[in-house]
């Protein structure tokens, strides 16, 4: 399953919700309550091994399917050693 | 019918059959026990009354109506009807106080209702075939036969949004609630209705009035308030939550007692909910004969079908659940009457919401600002998401930020998040109602002079016309008082105190982020220093660990699993079985949604439980019925 489609699944089963667009502000349309980005970021530390700093913690990096699944994808690539050739 | 509402007046119950209308009171005798037996028939006229409340300056009305009226009792009852006799229906005008009455007159066959400014007391009506049913609380209009209980679903949907149905609908088909400040003239089939009161927000502020002078004023205000709601033949005692407005009542109340007063708290055995520290502070301190009752998350699941029984309504939150342990406390220490503190931080700007308000507005004029949203980090230490930035936060609280003249401006972020409820509701009863749009009824239904007021002004309006109204002073209010028989009073919801409040500069009110600031300056002569300065602290309870877990009562795993929800139809059965999981298994503390949501949705099923199938109401027990036929 695709960064995406995960973070998707999450979103669906935390938060109840039925359908959203991929690049749907998750705070404007009310998506995700206050306490639900922590459990956002808590998800992805988790489930995709990444620590997230206090620094990153903004709109950019989260607030929409599309903008989350490309900051988690861009952290675990960060986090990858690269292989020796 | 008045057997069934026994609760509200366990002293007596009469009932007189007239000539085009039935009338049944049952009393909860406080002023004039011998004289102010109900109802009450002018012998002159033939006028005759029902009469649930208090007219507080009833002292002062007799006099001046005593020339021309032969007073038979001393009663508060009795001067409602030589009022309306000298007058006519207008007399309401005179009233300060709390009521809802009828009122038949013979000579022109019309009944009249009138409800009290802000709707402290309840009164519902229905109109059928057969004429106009009335009472209290629906449960009387359901035990009479007018109506059989059907949940009104464009009501469940208002309450999941705005937290209670947009007045006059009830969460009953058919039942309406007569809106607060108003009169109702039902004659020849007809049922007319109309305000004598409303809040005027619209006021120009009192520019020239220095701070010593409001203060003074309000002072003198709020001392009269209290002093007429000390006004009873029975002992007067307060509530104290340990925060400002119930400390500064016991102490007023305190002082012109003269040292006898009683107070009760809730106290929380989760300490993240509790206040007793500071409730035993101020009842050292003004000396109080002080009792407390101590709440459990177990006793809130216990409790909550009786308070869903006496509430008729769906709640979002656990808050009355305490609140009818504590009347019943106050019930077995043989006290009938207590003061209580909601209004003020309406009238004051005490919420939280108006300094949001304020920034979300001030913040508005400078969308792009990324210092101005930071001023929301003063107002919510507390929330989750000021841990995690300053750009999160106001994008959370950015809602309708492109909208700073809409009437609703206030209340958007409140409304997209309990909006959150709405997805629970099962896929056909959405359908059903997915004409309903809560916030648009709400704002259908305010005054369009409203409109035109300041920002915070219009806030205060919603404020009141929701929460206040439809929530605090009814669910949390009067049904959880009378359900134990307790008449509560309101000194903050003197209408004179709300109209001097309107007048305020509104830097009196909220200075800068500072709330009730004049309240503050007014109460530092009454109150300890440390309850003074202490952060504002909201009156919560537990919800998530009352309902689900190992401590869940049965009757909740009943009503909520999968066959109980689906049987229903109201909210998706799916949803709701892994809403009860996750919260059964969640360690951390719920979110804010979640705990609505499963609140909401055991409080429907229990209302469903109790109403849609509900138990005969004994109907024995009314101590005469007079036959007056004209």
């Amino acid at each position: 399953m695709s960064t995406r489609d995960r973070l998707r699944q999450f979103i669906v089963d935390t938060f109840f919700v039925d359908d959203f667009n991929d690049d749907e502000s998750f705070l404007r349309s009310g998506i995700i309550d206050s306490t639900g980005m922590m459990e956002l970021v808590l998800f992805i530390e988790q489930v995709f091994g990444v620590k997230i700093r206090d620094s990153e913690l903004l709109p950019q990096n989260l607030d929409s399917l599309r903008r989350a699944s490309a900051f988690v994808d861009r952290k675990v690539q960060a986090a990858t050693p690269v292989p020796a050739t | 019918m008045t057997a069934s509402l026994r609760h509200r007046g366990p002293d007596a119950q009469r009932a007189v059959l007239l000539d085009g209308a039935a009338l049944g009171h049952a009393r909860l005798a406080i002023v004039d026990l011998a004289g102010g037996a109900q109802p009450m028939i002018d012998p002159r006229s033939g006028v005759t009354l029902i009469f649930n409340g208090e007219i507080f300056n009833y002292v002062e009305l007799r006099a001046e109506l005593a020339p021309g009226y032969a007073f038979r009792t001393t009663s508060d009852t009795e001067v409602v009807l030589a009022s309306y006799v000298s007058k006519g229906i207008d007399c309401v005008n005179d009233f300060i106080g709390q009521f809802a009455f009828a009122i038949f007159d013979p000579r022109t066959r019309a009944l009249w209702l009138a409800r009290d400014r802000v709707g402290i007391l309840p009164l519902h009506y229905t109109m059928t075939s057969e004429g106009l049913a009335f009472a209290s609380e629906a449960k009387a209009i359901f035990a009479g036969g007018w109506r059989e209980p059907a949940i009104d679903a464009v009501a469940l949907k208002q309450t999941l949004q705005l937290w209670s149905p947009v007045v006059p609908r009830t969460m009953f088909e058919g039942i309406s609630q007569l809106a607060p400040g108003s009169i109702a003239r039902f004659a020849d089939g007809r049922l007319e209705t109309r305000r004598y009161w409303d809040l005027d927000l619209g006021v120009e502020p009192r520019a020239d009035l220095s701070e010593d002078e409001a203060e003074a004023e309000l002072g003198e205000l709020l001392e009269s308030a209290v002093r007429l709601r000390l006004r009873a033949d029975v002992p007067v005692a307060a509530y104290l939550s340990g925060g400002l407005d119930s400390s500064l009542l016991s102490a007023i109340a305190q002082s012109q007692l003269g040292g006898t007063l009683s107070t009760y708290s809730v106290a929380f055995a989760d300490r993240s909910f509790d206040e007793r520290g500071y409730q035993q502070e101020v009842a050292r301190a003004l000396a109080t004969d002080h009792r407390s009752v101590q709440i459990t998350s177990r006793a809130i699941g216990e409790l909550l079908p009786d308070v869903v029984f006496h509430a008729e309504q769906v709640l979002v939150r656990s808050a009355p659940a305490p609140l009818y342990a504590l009347s019943g406390l106050v019930n077995e220490h043989r006290t009938k009457v207590v003061l209580t503190g909601e209004g003020s931080d309406e009238i004051f700007w005490g919420y939280d919401l108006f300094g949001e308000a304020r920034v979300r507005q001030f913040w508005s004029r400078q969308p792009k600002s990324a210092r101005r949203p930071t001023l929301l980090r003063r107002l919510y230490p507390y929330l989750p998401l000021s841990e995690q930035g300053d750009e999160l936060l106001a994008q959370f609280f950015g809602v309708g930020l492109d909208r700073p003249d809409d009437p609703h401006f206030s209340h958007l972020p409140r409304w997209a998040a309990s909006g959150r409820t709405l997805r629970f509701l099962s896929p056909d009863f959405a359908e059903r109602t997915a004409a309903e749009d809560p916030a648009a009824s709400l704002i259908a239904s305010v005054p369009s002079r409203v409109r035109g007021w300041r920002p915070l002004a219009r806030a205060q309006y919603l404020e009141m016309t929701t929460l206040l109204t439809g929530n605090l002073l009814s669910a949390q209010g009067d049904r959880m008082l009378m359900a134990h028989s307790v008449e509560g009073r309101f000194p903050f919801l003197d209408h004179r105190l709300i109209e001097f409040a309107a007048t305020l500069p509104e830097g009196l009110k909220l200075r800068g982020l500072k709330e009730k600031w004049i309240l503050k300056r007014y109460a530092a002569r009454w109150v300890p220093e440390r309850v003074l300065r202490r952060r504002k602290f909201p009156y919560r309870a537990p919800i998530a660990s009352a309902l689900t877990g190992r401590q869940a009562p049965r009757w909740a795993n009943a009503l909520m699993s999968r066959d109980a929800i689906r049987e229903r139809g109201i909210f998706d059965d799916d949803k709701i079985a892994r809403l009860v999981a996750k919260l059964s298994a969640q360690s951390s503390s719920p979110s804010e949604t979640d705990s609505q949501a499963i609140m909401a949705v055991a409080t429907t099923q229990l209302l469903a439980e109790q109403f849609l199938a509900p138990a005969a109401v004994a109907q024995a027990d009314i101590d005469a019925v007079d036959l007056a036929a004209a």
